[in-house]
């Protein structure tokens, strides 16, 4: 009984393969990791608005998941195929993170196409063509950039530390007031983990572009035992929504967080507008998605059409910023100009395009990120 | 005769080579990659490194989930002998279907729900602030290891309970009454007569509710805090945060030791009561 119920399940999932195929004459797959709303933005508004432009495809999205892990399982897939030796892979369009993406690059995954379409020379971000150390000049286009900073209560903080000097003091002063999600429950917690070791083990551009020196972590000791003291004083959040709703809740004044999650919250209502953003020196790091197409893509042409129209200037202010909060990834001077002033200062209302630029770090190379979280695991959390 | 064993090994075939497929192959190899190098060559490095970085983080798993049996023991032998023993049918009936409303929540429903309901200005704090009890600046957040424990228990109640309750109601009816009758109390009743019967049930509840704590990852994702967290969580960091399968598969067989260890204790136990019996 129950082994025919499952034949008829699996059946039932092996039509639906073929359902995609028979509704329009070609499909285009769009894998996209990262949380919900990233899913949300490919499906609910980058979908529909290529399926209007090409009557007769039908885009297919599949979100993987957040965080790395999400980016990992499209390169699992896209390698398994590789291995197998198929002629075609059924991943056209992959949003994948950083990290992820430069990986890609180096196991030969990915196709090199951005001099292939029109919006490939509108990006100016750095991140275009280094990912943590690993050349990916051609095979990516920035989706957006997000950026951590440290959201607090206007209410009950007046005057907000400028440097993780002036945190330090602060929560020495406001003990448990502070808190952030360690470094196993979401990005926000290492990004700010990742802050303290620019701040007091080595500086970002030391860690993020130069060549990895595997006794250099050793010297991070000091500024690990100083954060096991630092974490003393602070609340531990169950995650990078867990900050923002401690923060909602006043359970905590201030805390790590990523500029859009809190933009989008705020909008939505799910924090009270009295809550603002600093970003702290010397500087906290933050990342791009990328948007890239396998090497063996089924669809390369669609593949690239899909990825010109979702880095083009309008989409870029309609979908990107205004309505997502994100930083853009392609040039912000193309973006800026299909914007009102309302839209464009309010992404910039409480972290100014200097802090920005100033204190705006990338991720260290993959090496010494790796060393980051280790050394956090073995000499702060053990 | 000969034909028909034939018959039979075949009819076991596909289910036999399911458990090999999906299960032995995948255990043997999650095993063999904890132990071994890239290279095949034979290594005890991952398994160092797992307790150089995890020890906290095992005994925190370890001391949580015996918190957590503990705590299950008591409350569902607690619920199931009311059940068995309170001689009100229809409250009992009652509370034989609220036990049971456990059983149907997943475990990640359980902890989203638990994480408003705990929450320092969650739900059961602004209650308590609600009826005077508290003031809101006395109240404390329990998400943390008190949470973890209370969502185990929470959610294995149910499944322990139904096991345990099932026990007691095969027992034979005439020995309780038998020991009523001599003028038993009822916790004499529910010690002497019911608990010795019932014993190799409550270890299959409790074994079983071992492994499951041990290997769900929502519940420490969700309402730990990660300093210090479960075996389950730290699996997934290594390997979603470093692609590293083979201190993730270490850490693995820490958590089959402690689950093969508990499985022998209860084996052991119960081969001994079998062959007193016979």
């Amino acid at each position: 009984m129950f082994t025919k119920t499952k034949i008829a399940a699996i059946a039932a999932l092996g039509l639906t393969q073929f359902m995609g195929v028979a509704q329009a004459e070609t499909v285009l797959n769009v894998a996209t990791a990262g949380g919900q709303n990233m899913v949300d933005y490919v499906k609910t508004y980058l979908a529909p608005k290529f399926e209007a432009l090409h009557p007769d495809v039908t885009v297919n999205v599949v979100g993987t998941g957040p965080g790395d892990a999400g980016s990992h399982k499209i390169s699992e897939k896209l390698s398994a195929q590789k291995n197998a030796n198929r002629t075609s892979w059924d991943i056209d369009v992959a949003v994948v993170h950083q990290k992820i993406g430069g990986e890609m690059v180096n196991s030969g995954l990915l196709a090199k196409y951005r001099s292939n379409i029109k919006t490939g020379k509108m990006v100016s971000r750095d991140s275009a063509k280094n990912a943590l150390g690993i050349d990916v000049d051609g095979y990516v286009m920035p989706m957006f950039h997000s950026q951590t900073a440290i959201a607090y209560n206007s209410d009950f903080v007046t005057n907000p530390p400028k440097s993780y000097d002036e945190l330090v003091t602060w929560t020495q002063k406001n003990p448990k007031a502070f808190g952030y999600n360690g470094i196993k429950n979401g990005m926000s917690g290492v990004s700010f983990v990742t802050g303290w070791i620019y701040a007091y083990g080595s500086d970002a551009n030391t860690l993020s572009s130069k060549t990895y020196n595997k006794d250099l972590h050793s010297s991070w000791n000091k500024a690990f035992e100083d954060l096991k003291a630092f974490n003393k004083n602070i609340t531990f959040t169950p995650g990078n929504a867990g900050t923002l709703d401690m923060l909602n809740r006043g359970e905590i004044f201030m805390g790590p967080v990523w500029v859009d999650m809190f933009y989008s919250w705020k909008a939505e209502g799910k924090i009270p507008p009295s809550m603002k953003l600093s970003l702290i020196a010397p500087g906290m790091p933050g990342q791009p998605m990328y948007y890239v197409t396998p090497s063996k893509a089924a669809h390369p042409k669609l593949a690239r059409d899909f990825i010109e129209l979702a880095t083009s200037p309008e989409i870029q202010a309609e979908g990107i910023v205004k309505r997502f909060n994100w930083y853009p990834g392609i040039d912000a001077n193309y973006v800026k100009s299909e914007l009102d002033t309302a839209t464009w200062e309010k992404l910039f209302a409480e972290i100014t395009p200097e802090d920005l630029s100033q204190y705006g770090k990338s991720f260290p190379i993959a090496p010494y990120f790796d060393d980051i979280k280790e050394g956090y695991e073995r000499n702060v959390s053990n | 005769m000969r034909f028909k064993a034939s018959y039979n090994l075949w009819l076991i075939a596909p289910a036999a080579l399911m458990v090999a497929v999906f299960f032995l192959y995948p255990l043997y190899f999650s095993l063999y990659s904890a132990i071994t190098l890239d290279n095949g060559s034979f290594t005890l490095t991952h398994l160092e490194k797992a307790f150089e970085l995890y020890s906290n983080d095992i005994l925190f798993t370890i001391m949580l989930v015996c918190v957590s049996v503990f705590i299950l023991a008591i409350l569902s032998i607690t619920i199931a002998a009311t059940i068995a023993l309170s001689p009100f049918k229809r409250i009992t009936s009652l509370l034989g279907f609220l036990y049971r409303l456990p059983l149907f929540i997943p475990f990640i429903v359980t902890a989203q729900m638990m994480r408003t309901f705990l929450a320092k200005n969650g739900l059961m704090n602004n209650a308590f602030v609600e009826a005077g009890l508290l003031t809101p600046m006395e109240t404390i957040s329990l998400l943390g290891w008190s949470g973890i424990i209370i969502t185990f228990v929470w959610k294995q109640m149910a499944f322990s309970t139904l096991l345990i309750s099932g026990a007691m109601a095969a027992l034979d009816e005439s020995q309780i009454r038998a020991a009523r009758n001599l003028g038993a109390s009822k916790i004499r009743i529910l010690f002497e007569v019911m608990l010795p019967q019932i014993t190799p049930t409550l270890g299959v509840a409790m074994v079983l509710s071992t492994v499951t704590m041990m290997s769900v990852l929502s519940v420490p994702l969700m309402i730990g805090t990660g300093s210090p967290t479960m075996m389950s969580a730290d699996m997934a960091f290594r390997v979603n945060s470093y692609g590293d399968y083979h201190v993730a598969n270490a850490l693995g067989l820490v958590s089959y030791l402690i689950c093969a260890g508990l499985a022998w204790f209860y084996l052991r136990q119960s081969l001994k009561d079998k062959g007193a019996v016979a």
